[in-house]
């Protein structure tokens, strides 16, 4: 049977994570969408794939997961044969990415996470954004692209020369931001960053995953 | 050479993290305290080492890394070969164990942390807790340990019956919930509880706790202080 990839049906967040690297992977799937506007995630059917009532999840012939981040590695894992290589074999290789990965979980993310709940899951639901916390975010989120810009400076990714999963799993959020009119990724005062961006916006997978949307392979 | 390892001698945060696992696998290190109170870690010399200003970091004969986790992983993989497996190798088991750890990072961390800063640091820093704040962080975590209440009374540790990184990336914050007047460690339900008890006993923890965090001499000196034998 092949894996069945459950998650709303728009190619952002946790969900957009997880196609994105499908894509890298070259990895054949049938997508399950789950409404997240009538709480399907909440659902006693869904939640016996997921415990925690969130999407992404996976049952790849009767092997279920979640969590985005541990799904791609899965599947990295998986498909090692075929795709992109998105957590190298060496031993010191793999460190550096999982370095890269840590920081965008422990020290982008957070930040990142408040701010596109004032900006883009507020007015959703009608409600005004609070300007301070959006205000102390984009600092947050500012100060650690500054370090992301001399990183960027001495290589093309984040973790080396080539594009990880450490840059894939940048596409989930910071997108949100971007669609806003926040320009924060492509700022003057940080070129490297903003050249690694681009790219990042610019590959195959992306483009293609965001013209398409989410849909199965098979 | 000898690794070397740049942090906070306390136990608590990421330095702690390292240490416990240094102390599992039998790793022999130095120890080099870093003076936050004083702003060491976000001087341009420390920068050099952890460009975001923060602990810990490594330094193993010149390969500097930095995230407590990946360190951890780090030094899971380079010493696969001497004490416990903390990261399976198999690809389903190995799944498991990613899926573990992400849940630590996403459902546990953020809010152990929150009560942390609002209920240990304010005092500590003689600034008034926001008891709301503190209510909700401890209130989301109570919701999550709900799970794995559900996830421990199937198997032994988070990620099936055998001791990880996943479990042991919970002790180091795990274990200041007491002091920010959370108790759900130990009222959750009988197999949180038995859990935690289990992953806070190990014998690597505990040479954290009374040892402390410190240049460890020789491997014999490592060993001690964590693995019952070489």
């Amino acid at each position: 049977m092949v894996l069945k990839f459950y998650a709303s049906p728009f190619p952002v967040a946790g969900g957009g994570i997880v196609a994105l690297a499908l894509a890298e992977k070259q990895a054949a799937f049938d997508f399950v969408p789950i409404d997240l506007k009538t709480k399907e995630q909440k659902t006693a059917e869904y939640m016996a794939l997921n415990p925690f009532g969130k999407v992404p999840a996976i049952n790849d012939d009767g092997f279920v997961m979640y969590e985005s981040r541990a799904i791609c590695r899965y599947v990295d894992e998986k498909f090692a044969g075929q795709g992109t290589t998105l957590v190298p074999k060496g031993t010191k290789e793999r460190a550096l990415v999982e370095q890269a990965v840590s920081v965008e979980s422990m020290t982008l993310f957070p930040p990142l996470d408040k701010v596109v709940w004032e900006v883009v899951v507020k007015p959703e639901r009608g409600l005004a954004p609070d300007q301070a916390i959006v205000g102390k975010g984009l600092k947050e989120i500012s100060d650690t692209l500054d370090v992301y810009e001399g990183i960027l400076g001495k290589h093309r990714y984040l973790a080396g020369d080539d594009f990880t999963l450490a840059d894939l799993v940048h596409c989930g959020y910071l997108p949100f931001l971007v669609e806003k009119g926040v320009d924060i990724m492509t700022a003057k005062e940080r070129p490297n960053v903003a050249r690694w961006w681009n790219e990042l916006m610019s590959r195959p997978t992306w483009v293609k995953l965001q013209a398409e949307g989410m849909k199965s392979t098979v | 050479m000898v690794l070397t390892l740049y942090g906070l001698a306390a136990p608590l945060g990421g330095t702690a993290t390292v240490a416990m696992t240094l102390a599992e696998k039998g790793i022999p290190y130095t120890f080099v305290s870093v003076d936050l109170q004083h702003g060491e870690h976000k001087q341009p010399e420390f920068r050099k080492k952890q460009p975001f200003g923060l602990v810990p970091a490594l330094d193993d004969d010149g390969f500097v890394l930095y995230e407590s986790r990946a360190i951890c992983r780090y030094l899971a993989e380079k010493y696969a070969g001497q004490g416990p497996t903390l990261i399976p190798t198999e690809l389903k088991a190995k799944a498991l164990f990613e899926q573990a750890a992400a849940v630590e990072f996403a459902n546990f961390e953020p809010h152990a942390r929150a009560a942390y800063n609002e209920g240990v640091l304010k005092p500590h820093f003689n600034l008034p807790i926001d008891a709301s704040a503190l209510n909700t962080c401890i209130s989301k975590l109570s919701d999550n340990l709900d799970v794995y209440e559900v996830i421990l009374g199937k198997q032994r540790f988070l990620a099936g019956d055998e001791f990880t990184l996943a479990d042991l990336f919970h002790v180091a914050f795990g274990t200041t919930l007491a002091e920010a007047g959370c108790d759900l460690m130990t009222s959750k339900g009988p197999n949180v509880k038995r859990w935690w008890k289990e992953v806070t006993s190990r014998p690597a923890w505990l040479s954290v706790l009374n040892s402390g965090i410190k240049t460890t001499m020789c491997e014999d000196d490592a060993f001690k202080s964590g693995v019952s034998e070489p």
